[in-house]
């Protein structure tokens, strides 16, 4: 089995369990680093860590300080197992942003690429939806100001996240794809999230993985890389720069062709898909370690074979 | 009038003559060898064909939807043109540097003293048309590499069409590759007219470059095959030949010379695999670095080989690097593939031309490793700047792996051939002692 085969596999199994798996008494908890959406009701299998975040920091209580605590460590101690595979081989979003590419590949239609100078401008959206995340819920905590206002704005971030309109649509629930008129804040904000979804679904469409560029739990994840056990490593020496990994990577990182010092490139926009490693066409320039074990790494005769070039042999 | 034609056609009789000894004597020096493997005589049957027979017939593209009289030829400078854009269009690509002494001293007459000779050959190829290859190219593309190269374009164009093709020289910025892009699209609407016209049977479709593609991708997981096998130990065959081979893909179609090459592939292996070996595993491994040894111009090869050393890989742009880097494709939309295309031409490369080219150096490092080299020998052909240039570097790098570095300046004329043997021969005794002292401890 390819990794692309098995990374499709394990996308499709933890989608189902993740928006399904409570119908059969699944619970993962409350601390999940991925888009486990709790909008998609009794049959999720666990709950998104931005959400509880944003409970009990909008709580206030001493209780959920504590709670707070744990629900940190919990996340984080996932997170350090596989690090931001939770985006590439988890996230329900990514898997549905996965098939709509899927289906323009089918399509022979070709992708956008975003300038550098525009992609740059552009990363500072998943820090203002961040800081939304976060500093929101303590006003709503605290109203030391505009107590009115900030009565509408409990989970803040979850009214704008696209995974709360798209993963519920998925299992036919239409009941978040709304506006809500109870408040002015309420229509902005549903607004703003029904925006966000469209243009979720009509970039993932047009461009690989567009959502996760922008996705805060990535940047979240992406804190964790130095100490995570999976990491992207390249040997500088035997990398041709070929630019071959940047061109299939999703996330359009340029700096691991780019690198010519450090062996570590696990760059903090990188879902450890592992598609850079397969189709790279030196043996041993990029490989993927988990505690420090090669794990998986690039080989000539698997990049002509994923070519079709020469016959497909099961490899790994 | 008459007088001076006839005159101009005897001393073209002469060059051709002079041409088709030369490379007969070279292709007559290796069929002598009597352990050369049965695969090569595809290759040397190439070489004689175009410079000793002057007739072509291996040309014939799977893609064409032209008869065969109607088939266009495109002749192509240095690596950057995308041969698989041609094939796609149905048309074939053929790669024209020249390495000929005969075609480098008409050219004399075009260029200024300082140029180097393969610029020199491919200008006296062209004007005189030494080989009627060189006539037969509807169209020449050349890129912007080298200034020499670069003002070749405008010397060529008394003779033929040519297009130029810019390439980027900073090939890290975002903006020179995104030309460089461009470029290659506007490249691609030009063969399209040449063929046919952009609705007719010439437009490039996207299957067809996806099966161009693969037919050139073919050809370079062969060309990676023999450079794997070059890396065995001791040598399994002697450097000269591996590049002959490897030059012949210029005159051939890559599917023909794709299916030629596997058998000479597993022809080696086999005889890897039995331990038939061409030299003991005293011989010096070198590394042939530098300008390129272009056919019919095998006077470094050959120098170092009769002297015992084995030139076990080289990094010149006819050799080993000619079909190294693969297009990297994912899926099957013309963006990607051109993506892909424009990717594989530009970035791997490691023509001096491009600057900063520190990459040249990381790969020079890992062919010392891969190869297990004892030595290098840098040849700089004369008035090539750039490839002189760096040598400053690669003598500094390889000063710290202890590896010594013979720089060669020369050019296609055989009077220097003594004063070489001199030089080579001292080089590779040195490289002899050296190597028996390490085995000794």
């Amino acid at each position: 089995m390819t990794v692309t085969k098995l990374r499709w596999t394990i996308l499709i199994v933890s989608f189902f369990v993740l928006l399904m798996g409570g119908w059969i008494g699944i619970n993962l908890g409350g601390f999940l680093p991925t888009y486990a959406c709790p909008y998609v009701g009794g049959s999720r299998g666990g709950v998104c860590f931005l959400f509880r975040l944003q409970y009990l920091l909008g709580n206030g209580s001493p209780e959920a300080f504590i709670g707070l605590g744990k629900h940190i460590l919990y996340f984080s101690l996932l997170v350090i197992i596989i690090g931001k595979a939770w985006c590439g081989w988890i996230c329900p979003l990514g898997f549905f942003q996965d098939v709509l590419d899927l289906i323009r590949r089918k399509l022979h239609m070709g992708y956008i690429r975003f300038p550098e100078r525009l992609r740059a401008n552009l990363g500072c959206i998943k820090w203002i939806f961040f800081f939304i995340a976060l500093l929101i819920p303590l006003w709503v905590a605290h109203p030391i100001f505009a107590p009115a206002v900030a009565r509408d704005f409990s989970q803040p971030y979850c009214q704008l996240c696209p995974g709360k309109h798209i993963l519920p649509l998925l299992l036919g629930d239409t009941n978040d794809v709304t506006v809500n008129f109870k408040s002015v804040t309420t229509i902005v904000m549903s607004m703003l999230g029904l925006i966000f979804s469209v243009s979720l679904i009509v970039g993932a469409f047009l461009k690989r993985r567009f959502w996760c560029s922008y996705c805060p739990m990535g940047l979240l994840l992406s804190w964790y890389r130095k100490i995570s056990f999976i990491k992207l490593k390249k040997d500088c020496q035997k990398c041709t720069m070929c630019e071959a990994c940047y061109n299939v990577c999703p996330l359009e990182i340029e700096q691991v062709f780019k690198e010519r010092e450090n062996e570590d490139v696990t760059f903090p926009d990188c879902t450890l898909c592992l598609r850079c490693v397969e189709y790279c066409p030196e043996d041993g320039a990029l490989r993927a370690t988990f505690l420090g074990k090669t794990i998986y790494r690039s080989t000539s005769k698997g990049f002509f074979a994923r070519q079709r070039i020469i016959p497909l042999v099961p490899d790994d | 009038m008459t007088k001076e034609t006839d005159q101009l056609q005897r001393r073209k009789a002469r060059f051709v003559r002079g041409l088709a000894n030369s490379a007969e004597t070279m292709l007559a020096g290796l069929e002598e060898n009597p352990e050369l493997p049965e695969g090569m005589h595809y290759f040397i049957d190439i070489m004689r064909d175009i410079f000793v027979k002057d007739q072509e017939e291996h040309f014939s593209n799977p893609f064409c939807r032209q008869d065969a009289n109607n088939r266009k030829i495109i002749g192509t400078y240095c690596l950057m043109v995308p041969e698989e854009l041609i094939y796609a269009a149905g048309a074939i690509p053929v790669r024209l540097c020249g390495g000929s002494y005969e075609a480098s001293s008409i050219g004399d007459e075009f260029v200024p003293r300082d140029t180097c000779p393969v610029v020199k050959a491919s200008i006296g190829f062209t004007s005189l048309n030494l080989i009627s290859l060189y006539q037969k190219c509807d169209v020449v593309i050349i890129p912007t590499t080298c200034d020499a190269k670069r003002k070749m374009g405008e010397e060529l164009s008394k003779f033929t069409e040519v297009w130029m093709l810019e390439v980027p020289h900073v090939k890290e910025s975002e903006g020179s590759r995104r030309q460089w892009l461009e470029q290659l699209y506007a490249l691609k609407k030009n063969i399209e007219k040449l063929t046919g016209g952009r609705f007719v049977c010439g437009k490039i479709r996207r299957r067809e470059l996806d099966s161009a593609i693969k037919m050139v991708g073919r050809a370079q997981y062969e060309a990676r095959r023999l450079y794997e096998i070059r890396k065995s130990f001791p040598p399994v065959i002697p450097g000269r030949e591996a590049m002959l081979a490897i030059n012949a893909y210029s005159y051939d179609t890559a599917f023909e010379w794709a299916k030629a090459m596997t058998g000479l592939n597993d022809e080696l292996e086999d005889r890897r695999d039995k331990g038939r070996v061409v030299a003991g595993s005293h011989a010096p491994r070198i590394l042939l670095a530098g300008s390129p040894s272009i056919f019919p111009n095998w006077k470094i090869p050959s120098l170092l080989e009769e002297m015992g050393a084995v030139i076990v890989v080289d990094e010149s742009c006819m050799g080993s690097r000619y079909l190294y880097d693969p297009v990297g494709i994912t899926e099957k939309s013309m963006t990607d593939m051109m993506v892909g295309i424009a990717a594989r031409y530009l970035m791997p490369c490691v023509c001096p031309s491009f600057a900063p080219n520190e990459d040249r150096l990381f790969r020079l490092l890992q062919m010392i490793e891969e190869f297990n080299v004892d030595g290098i020998i840098y040849h700089v052909l004369k008035g090539c700047i750039v490839y002189d240039f760096e040598l400053i570097r690669v003598e500094k790098i390889m000063k710290e792996k202890n590896i010594p570095v013979l720089r060669i300046e020369t050019d296609y004329s055989p009077e220097d051939i003594e004063q070489l043997r001199t030089r080579i021969e001292a080089f590779v005794e040195m490289l002899e002692t050296k190597k028996k002292k390490i085995k000794e401890g």
